[in-house]
């Protein structure tokens, strides 16, 4: 995977964090993975499909996600109920939006799935024949590892 | 003691005469309605309802008409998106003050909104200066 895909999308989840957080953010250690990778607690994917295809996760524990929609409701929310989900969401969205926006001025041209959510414990994703770039980002509350798997269409 | 005259600063909210305009949210995300009402309410706004994809705006638009002041609008929505609202509510009312919410990247449905009558847009992540700014503005129009 051609690592220009993965870099709008760091810059993009850096810019929003620290937006609608109001905290530091800083990047972890990029790294590789061609087999299956463990998915943290709470996953927002988002699916593309155009000239590059493939798929965006934002990985993060229950526990950070339940702290980053607080903060961004400006409400201690005590579990991942529905406003906390629609939260992680619109935070999947708006990094997307961001990222894509910028593939599509450098000339990639491809469509978005809405954001699905998925929760649980013990849970991996594999992403047969596309190996996944990830880049954890690093706020006060815990970690959101982006994870990237794109292709061009073949 | 006389304080200075910036305490007697109306809320943003609040008409003329007093009474607060009235606001219809309309967007599929909970979190951005939720985000939305809050940052008007605190200003003195009324929430005279939300809708969460196009069909159920133009309802509410018709339900609520004449008392409705102005109308927030996401873009994409399930079942009728915001573009396609904004055009329905433009007709039933030429005077419709409708504000498009969008995400980055749809600069074009942004400028088919704006042709198509909306006052004026917003970019998320929403701020409540950006929010207050543009709708107070609109209001004005």
């Amino acid at each position: 995977m051609r690592v220009e895909y993965i870099n709008p999308f760091v810059e993009s989840a850096y810019n929003v964090l620290k937006e609608v957080l109001n905290c530091q953010v800083s990047r972890g250690e990029l790294y590789l993975k061609s087999t299956s990778t463990p998915v943290l607690g709470v996953a927002a994917l988002v699916g593309l499909a155009g000239d590059v295809e493939g798929r965006i996760l934002f990985d993060m524990s229950k526990d950070t996600a339940i702290k980053v929609a607080s903060v961004m409701n400006g409400e201690e929310l005590k579990e991942l109920d529905d406003l906390a989900k629609a939260t992680i969401t619109e935070l999947a969205n708006m990094i997307t939006a961001q990222a894509v926006t910028k593939l599509h001025d450098l000339g990639f041209k491809f469509d978005l799935t809405p954001p699905a959510i998925f929760t649980g414990d013990n849970m991996e994703v594999t992403t047969a024949e596309v190996e996944a770039l990830i880049v954890p980002m690093v706020i006060p509350y815990g970690k959101v590892e982006i994870n990237v798997a794109i292709r061009e269409r073949l | 003691m006389d304080f200075p005259a910036i305490n007697d600063r109306r809320p943003e909210g609040l008409k003329e005469d007093g009474t607060p305009y009235r606001v219809l949210i309309v967007d599929d995300s909970m979190f951005v309605t939720k985000q939305i009402g809050q940052i008007l309410t605190s200003e003195g706004f009324e929430i005279a309802g939300i809708a969460s994809d196009g069909q159920e705006a133009i309802d509410k638009y018709k339900e609520l008409y004449p008392n409705v002041d102005l109308v927030t609008m996401d873009i994409t929505m399930p079942k009728m998106d915001g573009v396609t609202a904004l055009e329905k509510i433009m007709e039933f009312d030429k005077n419709a003050k409708v504000v498009m919410i969008s995400a980055l990247g749809k600069q074009d449905l942004v400028k088919k909104s704006l042709l198509l009558g909306a006052k004026n847009y917003i970019v998320k992540p929403l701020d409540r200066k950006k929010v207050l700014e543009r709708i107070v503005m609109s209001l004005k129009k």
